[in-house]
């Protein structure tokens, strides 16, 4: 409790709301049950301090499958929140283009935004025209999640080469184990493990060239990709018929000990707590490239054009990134890499190495689907689970998503 | 009556005609009155988008942009949805063997148990219940409680095959292009299977018992009874169930949504769910509308003749 009003005493200290502020802010995020519980009191704080209270809208539990279509109904319908939660990249896009989200360079320089967050998380929001508009919340690194006992068991170290990788894989299934579990459903899930694949096959600077379509998709590393993706499921190193199933779901396997990874993000130590799994049992490893680059992207807040309350939206922003507040409820911040924040190594073990990496100078890559428009990359997952499912070749998906490219950069 | 008693009845008899036609004029108005709220909410609410919808269809918008932002192209949505979207085209070819599947199988279902449950018996009553229970719940819960029924690795239909022997058969339903949209519509006629049952338990009860005996003293046979009086004295609800078939056959949705998303790859869209992955996902708002104003002219074809017969009965 005391110490619960020293931060309120603090927060209304730093907090310099405008005169006429409303006293209520609508704040659309995606998070689940834990992730609302943990910011209940951080809100909260935030009520006591400045006297806005903040209506927490939160649809949950597709990633970026349906939040996109939730917000662009609020903001097409007049009535949209006054801060919302975005993924980076072309799932972001839409909003930007059409006008729907306030340039917010001049906040950047008000509140020392840019001295806040590592240089790539801004390059990544940052507009072609130098705008940025939105301000990064966590930034999440992606990599396979495997279970300590099954490693120990047969011996195994995490590897250092995509040969190493394939040797566990094909230790695995000679004692019945499948490697790794994935759920298809959405094509999001199984698109991880593409795009490990064509970060290998490819390299950086090609794969780079390829998501930016400066590069065509026929060529043989992305065919190399897609080949590795089918021997994948023909040796069943994959969990078999996972297309139907949701990447929720594709957890079972692992927890039951049919298969040893998953392919996550830092976001799954809560996810393990939340299944009522021991994080201790688990560990993870950055899929191993040549380029030595991973998975990554960043999570943003953004204000909508049309809020009648962007000054308080602004001040709300600068609260809720700010590496002080982070470290009065470092649970819920959990993945910040604010300037000031540092996550709680002995409840969190996991996520303290994962902004070990997210801070560090290693080069990271988009997932695709925050690289292709929302169109294009729903053709990229019909050539994938085509692969998956044995009705295309892996040439064919690589020439299937050249001739998608082409459709879509150069309609009629 | 004299001169001054009929210039003295006159303004009264003026006065009368004019309440009267006040009156007219007012039970005349009056129904309107009494539609009016219901008509404002059917207006605001049903066929002003509507409308907007069909303007949308004639221009290129992202739905998330200033209206300001549209850009008019004409018919160029309903030819691309004819002529260049190949995923348009093979949703509209499941939407086709699926409402093929719902006009037969439901209906066929239906019929029988509402014949075989026909009776005040109470265990007719309790399993009634038991098959319309499924068309009550919401077909959102219907499409995730199936999806977990579906799961290759613990679902229900796959440990039952294993149980059985039939390990097999045992297989990833939802993983399939070709198993994936059957495996949807058994869930729908799980789901749906209790409507037509109770319409024709209805329909049953308008059909004479007297036909049925002089039948039988006659020396019909069973087949013969449901052959030429069971069937004939149902043509009223076999349009009902039929229309409504076709009706919700292209209006499917929510099943598809919940259980596939559309895949695997794009195999069991309809054209409800592209629809949707147009007018929402790609913000393409113009073609979507296009799209939808295509599924509701195909509705419209026969809900129209079946509104009318509806209305004359």
């Amino acid at each position: 409790m005391t110490m619960r009003l020293l931060a309120t005493t603090a927060l209304a200290a730093t907090i310099a709301l405008p005169a006429a502020a409303q006293d209520e802010l609508r704040f659309f995020n995606v998070f689940d049950a834990t992730a609302s519980a943990l910011w209940v009191e951080p809100l909260e704080a935030f009520r006591e301090a400045t006297g806005v209270r903040v209506e927490s809208e939160s649809i949950a539990g597709s990633g970026a499958a349906v939040y996109p279509d939730v917000l662009r109904t609020a903001i097409a319908s007049g009535s949209p929140p006054d801060v919302f939660f975005m993924w980076g990249g072309t799932i972001a896009q839409p909003f930007v283009d059409a006008g729907q989200t306030r340039d917010l360079s001049d906040l950047y320089e008000e509140f020392g935004w840019n001295d806040r967050f590592p240089p790539w998380i801004i390059d990544r929001l940052t507009q072609p025209d130098g705008s940025i508009h939105g301000v990064p919340f966590k930034a999440r690194g992606m990599g396979l999640w495997y279970r300590k006992d099954l490693f120990e068991q047969y011996g195994m170290t995490e590897p250092t080469s995509y040969e190493e990788l394939a040797q566990i894989c094909e230790t695995f299934i000679e004692n019945g184990i499948h490697c790794a579990s994935f759920g298809g459903q959405f094509g999001w899930h199984t698109m991880r493990l593409v795009d490990y694949f064509l970060e290998d096959t490819c390299g950086a600077e090609t794969h780079d060239a390829i998501n930016a379509r400066t590069e065509t998709w026929d060529q043989q590393c992305v065919v190399d990709a897609f080949a590795r993706l089918r021997q994948w499921v023909d040796d069943e190193w994959l969990v078999p018929n996972f297309l139907g199933v949701t990447p929720t779901d594709s957890r079972m396997p692992m927890y039951l000990g049919n298969a040893a990874m998953v392919y996550e993000g830092g976001w799954f130590e809560n996810a393990l707590i939340g299944d009522g799994q021991d994080p201790g049992e688990y560990a993870f490893f950055l899929p191993p490239t040549p380029s030595g680059r991973f998975h990554a992207f960043p999570e943003q807040w953004k204000i909508p054009a049309q809020s009648t309350n962007q000054e308080t939206a602004a001040a709300f922003l600068d609260w809720i990134t700010d590496g002080e507040t982070h470290m009065q409820w470092r649970a819920a911040f959990e993945g910040s890499v604010s300037a000031g924040y540092s996550p709680d190594c002995d409840a969190f073990p996991h996520a303290c190495r994962w902004t070990e990496f997210l801070t560090s100078d290693r080069g990271t890559y988009p997932p695709t689907d925050q690289a292709f428009e929302r169109e294009l990359i729903d053709g990229f997952f019909e050539a994938q689970d085509g692969v998956v499912a044995g009705l295309i070749t892996p040439e064919e998906a690589a020439a299937m998503i050249q001739r998608f490219v082409e459709e879509f950069d150069s309609p009629g | 009556m004299t001169l001054a008693e009929t210039t003295a009845t006159r303004p009264r008899v003026r006065r009368r005609s004019a309440a009267a036609e006040r009156a007219r004029r007012f039970a005349a108005i009056r129904p309107w009155l009494f539609l009016a709220p219901a008509l404002l909410v059917y207006g605001g609410f049903l066929v002003l988008p509507m409308l907007f919808t069909l303007y949308t269809s004639f221009y290129s918008w992202d739905g998330i942009s200033p209206l300001a932002n549209m850009t008019w192209v004409g018919l160029e949505n309903y030819v691309r949805a004819f002529t260049a979207d190949t995923v348009a085209r093979r949703a509209f070819v499941n939407n086709l063997f699926w409402t093929a599947g719902a006009v037969i199988i439901p209906t066929i279902i239906g019929l029988f148990l509402a014949i075989a449950l026909n009776g005040v018996a109470a265990v007719n009553r309790a399993l009634r219940t038991i098959y319309y229970a499924p068309a009550v719940l919401p077909l959102v819960a219907v499409g995730l409680i199936w999806g977990w029924m579906y799961n290759p690795n613990f679902g229900a239909v796959n440990l039952f095959l294993r149980e059985i022997g039939l390990g097999h058969w045992a297989g990833g339903w939802l993983s399939s292009h070709t198993m994936a949209l059957p495996a949807t519509f058994i869930t729908f006629v799980w789901s749906s299977v209790g409507f037509p049952m109770i319409l024709y338990l209805a329909g049953l009860q308008t059909i004479p018992r007297e036909l049925y005996e002089a039948a039988r003293i006659d020396g019909a046979s069973r087949w013969h009874c449901f052959r030429f009086i069971t069937l004939p004295g149902l043509v009223e609800t076999h349009v009902i169930v039929l229309s409504l078939a076709v009706i919700n056959g292209f209006k499917v949705f929510d099943l598809i949504y919940t259980m596939t998303y559309g895949g695997p790859g794009r195999s069991t869209h309809v054209l409800g769910t592209w629809m949707y992955f147009q007018a929402f996902q790609f913000h393409n708002a113009g073609y979507g509308a296009a799209l939808a104003w295509i599924i509701a002219a195909i509705v419209l074809v026969v809900a129209v003749p079946y509104i009318r017969r509806m209305s004359r009965s």
